[in-house]
């Protein structure tokens, strides 16, 4: 049996719960959320000194999938919002705005954007630190940010299989929890790996505060390089 | 300390989440699947829905469709008993004929007319899977086809 007649049988199982999880596997590997998955495992890796924090940011940004995935499910089958609709305007609108928000943030993060500091500047300059710096907010809202940017085939997988599965069963909770844990896996595995074997080496390099300098370029170029290459698809 | 209350809490929540929907999902055929055409066929249609810009994924499902209906429903389709078209859903030509297979994206939907004017469509999601091996989209669409055009 090849691999997509395994995700085939695995996606159309019996049991719901592990036809999401295949789903959500198909969509990890499909190309908008692999994009959206490698920023997000560069801006998790930003703070590799502390490695319990780095776990527990993966876990976070996925919680922030879930969020999303959980809401537009709860959306349409509790709410009775057309499935048509909504898949059609986030299809529209939600990759034109990642593209420029990618950018926008890489930016921010390289310096080169200041944020203007009017009588609400301590507010903006907290979000701007809670962005850049630490902060699991942030990577919640990536998670729920990155999850509304649907793509021709993630559509296909969330709105044509894993919602006619929450309509199925009226279950637009845990099937698209489990839907949403699998998209993040990558993530979460990636962090895991981080956490034992990264952290570890910047101690015995004991030069950790240089390293952490050199990754916050790393990831701002990534936040840009996975920007542009969203605006050059669909802009361009 | 607090943590810990936390935690029992979110495992309580699972735990009872879990409990609550297990039954359902054991059961289930909750809500009955596409009504089916009963009687004499009068025509299928099959669609390939897209927008402008398409993943290469999509357009291989949309290829392979019309590669099958041409190859193996080549008199059905000069006698007009089966339609297939790439519809471009950004189109505002095709609004009318996107509403009505209420395509939600990239999609194959097949629609199914029966001689008592009733009318039928559904989604084919297994084609997904089928795209690294043209043999087998093939026969698989094939067989979907033939079942609905002997009315099963």
């Amino acid at each position: 049996m090849d691999l997509m007649s395994f995700m085939q049988s695995m996606g159309t199982n019996s049991f719901p719960l592990i036809a999401a999880f295949f789903i959500g596997l198909m969509t990890a590997l499909s190309p908008c959320p692999l994009a959206t998955n490698i920023t997000a495992i560069a801006y998790i890796s930003k703070k590799i000194d502390n490695g319990k924090h780095t776990l527990i940011t993966g876990f976070v940004y996925t919680l922030g999938r879930m969020f999303t995935y959980v809401l537009l499910a709860s959306l349409i089958v509790y709410v009775g919002v057309n499935v048509q609709a909504i898949s059609l305007f986030l299809q529209t609108y939600g990759e034109r705005i990642l593209g420029p928000l990618l950018i926008f943030m890489g930016l921010i993060m390289l310096n080169l954007i200041k944020l203007p500091s009017l009588k609400s500047g301590n507010m903006i300059n907290r979000i701007k630190e809670k962005l850049s710096e630490k902060g699991y907010w942030g990577s919640f809202l990536l998670g729920v940010i990155f999850a509304l940017a649907f793509c021709p085939f993630s559509a296909v997988l969330f709105f044509g299989m894993l919602i006619p599965l929450a309509l199925k069963y009226s279950d637009a909770f845990l099937i698209p929890s489990v839907f949403s844990f699998a998209t993040g896996l990558p993530v979460i595995i990636f962090a895991f790996i981080l956490t034992f074997s990264v952290s570890k080496l910047s101690k015995v390099m004991n030069k950790a505060q240089i390293f952490e300098k050199y990754m916050r370029y790393a990831i701002a170029i990534t936040f840009l390089i996975v920007g542009v290459y969203y605006t050059w698809r669909v802009w361009i | 300390m607090n943590k810990k209350y936390l935690y029992a809490g979110i495992g309580i929540a699972v735990v009872l989440l879990l409990v609550f929907m297990l039954p359902k999902y054991f059961n289930g055929n909750v809500t009955a699947s596409e009504s089916k055409i009963s009687g004499e066929i009068e025509k299928i249609e099959v669609y390939h829905f897209h927008a402008t810009r398409q993943c290469y994924t999509c357009k291989t499902v949309g290829a392979f469709s019309e590669e099958t209906v041409n190859t193996y429903f080549a008199d059905e389709l000069k006698s007009g008993k089966i339609v297939f078209a790439h519809v471009n859903i950004d189109l505002p030509e095709n609004k009318a004929l996107v509403n009505k297979y209420e395509a939600k994206g990239s999609s194959l939907l097949i629609g199914v007319y029966g001689k008592d004017g009733s009318f039928s469509k559904q989604e084919d999601t297994n084609v997904w899977y089928k795209i690294d091996n043209e043999t087998d989209f093939m026969n698989y669409l094939k067989g979907v086809i033939e079942q609905k055009f002997s009315g099963i």
